[in-house]
Protein backbone atom coordinates (compact mmCIF):
# COMPACT_ATOMS: atom_id res chain seq x y z
CA UNK A 1 0.00 0.00 0.00
CA UNK A 2 1.28 3.42 -0.87
CA UNK A 3 1.02 6.40 1.44
CA UNK A 4 -0.82 9.19 -0.21
CA UNK A 5 0.13 12.77 0.54
CA UNK A 6 -3.08 13.17 2.48
CA UNK A 7 -2.46 10.13 4.66
CA UNK A 8 1.00 11.42 5.49
CA UNK A 9 -0.45 14.72 6.58
CA UNK A 10 -3.05 13.04 8.78
CA UNK A 11 -0.39 10.79 10.33
CA UNK A 12 1.85 13.77 10.99
CA UNK A 13 -0.94 15.64 12.70
CA UNK A 14 -1.83 12.59 14.75
CA UNK A 15 1.77 12.28 15.91
CA UNK A 16 1.85 15.93 16.81
CA UNK A 17 -1.39 15.58 18.78
CA UNK A 18 -0.07 12.58 20.71
CA UNK A 19 3.19 14.36 21.49
CA UNK A 20 1.34 17.47 22.65
CA UNK A 21 -1.01 15.56 24.91
CA UNK A 22 1.92 13.58 26.37
CA UNK A 23 3.76 16.80 27.09
CA UNK A 24 0.65 18.30 28.63
CA UNK A 25 0.09 15.21 30.77
CA UNK A 26 3.68 15.41 31.98
CA UNK A 27 3.52 19.08 32.81
CA UNK A 28 0.24 18.65 34.69
CA UNK A 29 1.81 15.82 36.64
CA UNK A 30 4.89 17.96 37.32
CA UNK A 31 2.76 20.66 38.93
CA UNK A 32 2.03 18.57 42.02
CA UNK A 33 4.67 17.58 44.51
CA UNK A 34 4.49 14.07 45.95
CA UNK A 35 2.87 13.46 49.34
CA UNK A 36 5.16 11.47 51.64
CA UNK A 37 4.25 8.74 54.10
CA UNK A 38 1.54 6.17 54.54
CA UNK A 39 -1.95 6.82 53.32
CA UNK A 40 -5.23 5.12 54.06
CA UNK A 41 -8.41 5.24 52.04
CA UNK A 42 -11.58 5.98 54.00
CA UNK A 43 -14.52 5.51 51.68
CA UNK A 44 -13.92 8.17 49.05
CA UNK A 45 -11.36 10.09 51.13
CA UNK A 46 -7.64 9.44 51.16
CA UNK A 47 -6.08 10.16 54.54
CA UNK A 48 -2.43 11.18 54.29
CA UNK A 49 0.37 11.13 56.84
CA UNK A 50 0.42 14.41 58.77
CA UNK A 51 2.72 15.97 61.33
CA UNK A 52 1.44 14.86 64.75
CA UNK A 53 0.33 17.43 67.36
CA UNK A 54 3.30 19.17 68.98
CA UNK A 55 3.94 21.99 71.41
CA UNK A 56 7.36 23.63 71.79
CA UNK A 57 8.76 26.99 72.88
CA UNK A 58 10.70 29.28 70.54
CA UNK A 59 13.53 31.80 71.00
CA UNK A 60 11.04 34.43 72.20
CA UNK A 61 9.47 32.02 74.74
CA UNK A 62 6.38 31.92 72.52
CA UNK A 63 4.44 28.67 72.38
CA UNK A 64 4.84 27.09 68.95
CA UNK A 65 2.38 24.36 67.99
CA UNK A 66 0.53 23.09 64.94
CA UNK A 67 -1.65 26.20 65.11
CA UNK A 68 1.39 28.40 64.41
CA UNK A 69 1.57 26.77 60.98
CA UNK A 70 -2.13 26.88 60.17
CA UNK A 71 -2.38 27.92 56.51
CA UNK A 72 1.41 28.17 56.30
CA UNK A 73 3.96 26.27 54.30
CA UNK A 74 7.05 25.55 56.38
CA UNK A 75 10.50 24.04 56.21
CA UNK A 76 11.59 21.98 59.24
CA UNK A 77 14.99 20.74 60.36
CA UNK A 78 16.83 19.34 63.41
CA UNK A 79 20.12 20.74 64.69
CA UNK A 80 21.98 21.97 67.78
CA UNK A 81 24.04 25.12 68.18
CA UNK A 82 27.31 23.50 69.29
CA UNK A 83 27.41 20.99 66.45
CA UNK A 84 30.43 21.46 64.26
CA UNK A 85 29.80 18.85 61.59
CA UNK A 86 26.76 19.34 59.40
CA UNK A 87 24.72 21.95 61.33
CA UNK A 88 26.80 25.00 60.36
CA UNK A 89 26.34 24.05 56.70
CA UNK A 90 22.64 23.47 57.31
CA UNK A 91 22.32 26.90 58.90
CA UNK A 92 24.20 28.52 55.99
CA UNK A 93 21.83 26.78 53.58
CA UNK A 94 18.69 27.53 55.64
CA UNK A 95 19.73 31.16 55.65
CA UNK A 96 19.50 31.00 51.85
CA UNK A 97 15.97 29.58 52.13
CA UNK A 98 15.16 32.41 54.57
CA UNK A 99 16.43 35.02 52.12
CA UNK A 100 14.68 33.40 49.15
CA UNK A 101 11.31 33.40 50.93
CA UNK A 102 11.60 36.92 52.31
CA UNK A 103 8.62 38.12 50.25
CA UNK A 104 6.46 35.08 51.03
CA UNK A 105 4.41 35.74 54.18
CA UNK A 106 2.91 32.24 54.06
CA UNK A 107 6.31 30.49 54.31
CA UNK A 108 7.97 29.86 57.70
CA UNK A 109 10.99 27.96 59.01
CA UNK A 110 11.01 25.65 62.06
CA UNK A 111 14.39 24.56 63.47
CA UNK A 112 14.27 22.10 66.39
CA UNK A 113 17.24 21.77 68.70
CA UNK A 114 18.04 18.17 69.57
CA UNK A 115 20.15 19.31 72.53
CA UNK A 116 17.54 21.11 74.67
CA UNK A 117 19.66 20.84 77.80
CA UNK A 118 22.32 23.12 76.33
CA UNK A 119 20.20 25.04 73.80
CA UNK A 120 17.96 26.96 76.17
CA UNK A 121 15.47 29.62 75.09
CA UNK A 122 18.01 32.33 75.96
CA UNK A 123 20.74 30.64 73.95
CA UNK A 124 18.48 30.11 70.95
CA UNK A 125 17.41 33.75 71.21
CA UNK A 126 21.04 34.83 71.05
CA UNK A 127 21.77 32.40 68.20
CA UNK A 128 18.86 33.67 66.08
CA UNK A 129 19.79 37.27 66.77
CA UNK A 130 23.37 36.62 65.74
CA UNK A 131 22.16 34.91 62.59
CA UNK A 132 20.20 38.10 61.95
CA UNK A 133 16.80 36.49 61.46
CA UNK A 134 13.31 37.55 62.57
CA UNK A 135 11.64 35.28 65.08
CA UNK A 136 8.22 35.51 63.44
CA UNK A 137 9.60 33.91 60.25
CA UNK A 138 12.17 31.51 61.64
CA UNK A 139 11.29 29.72 64.87
CA UNK A 140 14.08 28.03 66.81
CA UNK A 141 12.30 25.69 69.19
CA UNK A 142 13.21 23.68 72.24
CA UNK A 143 11.17 21.38 74.44
CA UNK A 144 11.20 18.00 76.15
CA UNK A 145 13.96 15.94 74.59
CA UNK A 146 11.72 12.89 74.15
CA UNK A 147 9.06 14.88 72.33
CA UNK A 148 11.61 16.36 69.94
CA UNK A 149 13.19 12.99 69.15
CA UNK A 150 9.79 11.36 68.79
CA UNK A 151 8.38 13.94 66.39
CA UNK A 152 11.63 13.80 64.38
CA UNK A 153 11.38 10.04 63.97
CA UNK A 154 7.66 9.46 63.60
CA UNK A 155 6.35 12.65 62.00
CA UNK A 156 9.22 14.03 59.93
CA UNK A 157 11.01 10.70 59.28
CA UNK A 158 14.27 12.38 60.27
CA UNK A 159 16.90 10.75 62.46
CA UNK A 160 17.72 12.46 65.76
CA UNK A 161 19.15 10.76 68.82
CA UNK A 162 21.89 10.93 71.38
CA UNK A 163 25.00 8.90 70.69
CA UNK A 164 27.93 9.33 73.03
CA UNK A 165 30.29 7.73 70.52
CA UNK A 166 29.77 10.56 68.04
CA UNK A 167 32.23 13.49 68.31
CA UNK A 168 29.45 15.91 69.26
CA UNK A 169 27.31 13.40 71.16
CA UNK A 170 24.40 13.17 68.71
CA UNK A 171 23.54 11.61 65.41
CA UNK A 172 20.99 13.33 63.27
CA UNK A 173 20.09 13.75 59.65
CA UNK A 174 20.77 16.96 57.78
CA UNK A 175 17.36 16.80 56.14
CA UNK A 176 15.14 19.78 55.37
CA UNK A 177 11.47 18.80 55.23
CA UNK A 178 8.92 20.75 53.21
CA UNK A 179 5.51 20.75 54.89
CA UNK A 180 2.34 21.97 53.17
CA UNK A 181 -0.58 23.94 54.62
CA UNK A 182 -2.30 20.71 55.63
CA UNK A 183 0.68 19.44 57.63
CA UNK A 184 1.74 16.90 55.01
CA UNK A 185 5.37 16.26 53.99
CA UNK A 186 5.82 17.27 50.35
CA UNK A 187 9.60 17.14 49.99
CA UNK A 188 12.77 15.93 51.67
CA UNK A 189 16.13 17.58 50.86
CA UNK A 190 19.71 17.27 52.01
CA UNK A 191 20.30 20.51 53.89
CA UNK A 192 24.05 20.20 53.46
CA UNK A 193 23.93 20.22 49.65
CA UNK A 194 23.53 23.47 47.75
CA UNK A 195 21.87 21.78 44.74
CA UNK A 196 19.29 20.05 46.90
CA UNK A 197 18.47 23.29 48.69
CA UNK A 198 18.08 25.03 45.31
CA UNK A 199 15.54 22.34 44.47
CA UNK A 200 13.75 23.04 47.76
CA UNK A 201 13.52 26.74 46.93
CA UNK A 202 11.97 25.88 43.54
CA UNK A 203 9.58 23.41 45.20
CA UNK A 204 8.41 26.03 47.72
CA UNK A 205 7.33 28.18 44.79
CA UNK A 206 5.65 25.18 43.14
CA UNK A 207 3.82 24.34 46.36
CA UNK A 208 2.58 27.91 46.71
CA UNK A 209 1.31 27.75 43.11
CA UNK A 210 -0.41 24.47 43.84
CA UNK A 211 -2.19 25.92 46.87
CA UNK A 212 -3.33 28.93 44.87
CA UNK A 213 -5.06 26.72 42.29
CA UNK B 1 49.01 25.72 14.65
CA UNK B 2 52.52 26.06 16.01
CA UNK B 3 51.69 29.66 16.80
CA UNK B 4 48.70 28.51 18.82
CA UNK B 5 50.77 25.97 20.73
CA UNK B 6 53.35 28.60 21.54
CA UNK B 7 50.78 31.05 22.83
CA UNK B 8 49.13 28.27 24.89
CA UNK B 9 52.53 27.55 26.40
CA UNK B 10 52.95 31.25 27.10
CA UNK B 11 49.58 31.36 28.88
CA UNK B 12 50.55 28.33 30.91
CA UNK B 13 53.78 30.00 31.99
CA UNK B 14 51.83 33.11 32.89
CA UNK B 15 49.36 31.05 34.93
CA UNK B 16 52.20 29.41 36.83
CA UNK B 17 53.68 32.80 37.47
CA UNK B 18 50.38 34.05 38.88
CA UNK B 19 49.71 31.05 41.07
CA UNK B 20 53.22 31.25 42.46
CA UNK B 21 52.64 34.91 43.15
CA UNK B 22 49.38 34.30 44.96
CA UNK B 23 51.19 32.00 47.37
CA UNK B 24 53.95 34.02 48.89
CA UNK B 25 56.57 31.33 48.44
CA UNK B 26 57.42 28.96 45.61
CA UNK B 27 59.13 26.37 47.75
CA UNK B 28 57.80 22.83 47.40
CA UNK B 29 57.52 22.58 51.20
CA UNK B 30 55.25 25.63 51.23
CA UNK B 31 53.12 24.21 48.43
CA UNK B 32 52.86 20.91 50.29
CA UNK B 33 51.77 22.58 53.54
CA UNK B 34 49.34 24.80 51.66
CA UNK B 35 47.66 21.94 49.79
CA UNK B 36 47.48 19.66 52.86
CA UNK B 37 46.31 22.61 54.92
CA UNK B 38 43.45 23.30 52.55
CA UNK B 39 42.16 19.72 52.88
CA UNK B 40 42.42 19.85 56.67
CA UNK B 41 40.79 23.27 56.74
CA UNK B 42 37.81 22.06 54.70
CA UNK B 43 37.46 19.05 57.00
CA UNK B 44 37.89 20.69 60.41
CA UNK B 45 37.24 24.42 60.02
CA UNK B 46 35.34 25.21 56.82
CA UNK B 47 31.91 24.02 58.00
CA UNK B 48 31.67 26.98 60.37
CA UNK B 49 34.14 29.53 59.03
CA UNK B 50 32.99 28.69 55.47
CA UNK B 51 35.07 27.64 52.50
CA UNK B 52 35.95 31.25 51.74
CA UNK B 53 36.89 32.09 55.36
CA UNK B 54 34.14 34.70 55.60
CA UNK B 55 32.36 33.13 58.59
CA UNK B 56 28.59 33.24 59.11
CA UNK B 57 26.82 36.41 60.24
CA UNK B 58 27.61 37.09 63.93
CA UNK B 59 27.67 33.37 64.76
CA UNK B 60 31.02 32.24 63.34
CA UNK B 61 33.67 34.98 62.99
CA UNK B 62 35.46 35.57 59.70
CA UNK B 63 39.10 34.48 59.34
CA UNK B 64 39.67 37.08 56.64
CA UNK B 65 39.45 39.95 56.74
CA UNK B 66 40.00 39.63 60.50
CA UNK B 67 42.01 41.90 62.75
CA UNK B 68 42.04 39.14 65.36
CA UNK B 69 43.68 36.63 63.00
CA UNK B 70 46.09 39.25 61.73
CA UNK B 71 47.28 40.22 65.23
CA UNK B 72 47.02 36.96 67.18
CA UNK B 73 48.54 34.10 65.26
CA UNK B 74 49.65 32.27 68.41
CA UNK B 75 46.16 32.48 69.93
CA UNK B 76 44.68 31.21 66.69
CA UNK B 77 47.05 28.23 66.78
CA UNK B 78 46.07 27.47 70.40
CA UNK B 79 42.39 27.60 69.50
CA UNK B 80 42.74 25.04 66.72
CA UNK B 81 43.98 22.48 69.24
CA UNK B 82 42.22 23.50 72.45
CA UNK B 83 39.13 25.42 71.40
CA UNK B 84 37.83 28.51 73.11
CA UNK B 85 34.74 29.73 74.96
CA UNK B 86 33.46 33.16 75.77
CA UNK B 87 33.16 36.46 74.01
CA UNK B 88 35.58 37.50 71.32
CA UNK B 89 35.93 40.75 69.42
CA UNK B 90 36.61 40.48 65.69
CA UNK B 91 36.60 43.56 63.44
CA UNK B 92 34.78 45.52 66.15
CA UNK B 93 31.98 42.97 66.47
CA UNK B 94 31.42 40.73 69.46
CA UNK B 95 31.10 37.00 68.80
CA UNK B 96 30.19 34.41 71.43
CA UNK B 97 29.97 30.95 69.91
CA UNK B 98 32.09 28.33 71.69
CA UNK B 99 34.67 26.85 69.34
CA UNK B 100 35.48 23.19 69.95
CA UNK B 101 39.17 22.46 69.55
CA UNK B 102 40.44 19.47 67.63
CA UNK B 103 42.83 17.83 70.15
CA UNK B 104 43.81 15.13 67.67
CA UNK B 105 45.55 17.66 65.37
CA UNK B 106 49.33 17.21 65.31
CA UNK B 107 51.81 20.09 65.31
CA UNK B 108 52.46 19.43 61.64
CA UNK B 109 48.76 19.47 60.79
CA UNK B 110 48.26 22.75 62.65
CA UNK B 111 51.25 24.24 60.78
CA UNK B 112 49.64 23.13 57.52
CA UNK B 113 46.25 24.62 58.41
CA UNK B 114 47.89 27.86 59.60
CA UNK B 115 49.96 28.04 56.41
CA UNK B 116 46.79 27.66 54.39
CA UNK B 117 44.74 30.21 56.36
CA UNK B 118 47.56 32.75 56.61
CA UNK B 119 48.16 32.70 52.86
CA UNK B 120 44.56 32.73 51.69
CA UNK B 121 41.84 35.34 51.15
CA UNK B 122 44.24 38.25 51.44
CA UNK B 123 46.50 36.97 54.25
CA UNK B 124 50.15 36.86 53.16
CA UNK B 125 52.09 35.74 56.19
CA UNK B 126 54.05 33.06 54.37
CA UNK B 127 55.06 29.67 55.73
CA UNK B 128 54.03 28.75 59.29
CA UNK B 129 56.66 26.33 60.60
CA UNK B 130 56.13 23.40 62.97
CA UNK B 131 58.56 25.05 65.41
CA UNK B 132 56.34 28.16 65.53
CA UNK B 133 53.34 25.95 66.28
CA UNK B 134 55.24 24.15 69.05
CA UNK B 135 56.21 27.45 70.69
CA UNK B 136 52.66 28.78 70.42
CA UNK B 137 51.17 25.61 71.92
CA UNK B 138 53.58 25.75 74.85
CA UNK B 139 52.49 29.30 75.55
CA UNK B 140 48.75 28.57 75.40
CA UNK B 141 47.18 30.46 78.28
CA UNK B 142 44.72 27.66 78.97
Amino acid sequence: MKYTKEMKLVLNRLCLLICCSLLLACSVHEDKLPIFGERTVNGTDTVYHRIAPFRFVDQDSAVIDNGTFLDKIYVADFFFTTCRTICPIMKTEMLRVYEATREMPDVLILSHTIDPEYDTVALLHDFAKRLGVESNRWHFVTGAKDSIYKIAQTSYFATAMEDRTEPDGFIHSGAFLLIDKKGRIRGKYDGTKEDDVNRLIVDIKRLRGEVAQ
Amino acid sequence: MRHLQLSAFGLWLLAIGFSANSCSSREPKFQQYFVEGEQLYLKSCGNCHQKDGKGLALVYPPLSPSDFMEDNMEDAICMMKKGRKGEMMVNGKMFNQPMPGVPSLTELEIAEIATYIYNSWGHEKGMVEVSQVRTALQKCAY
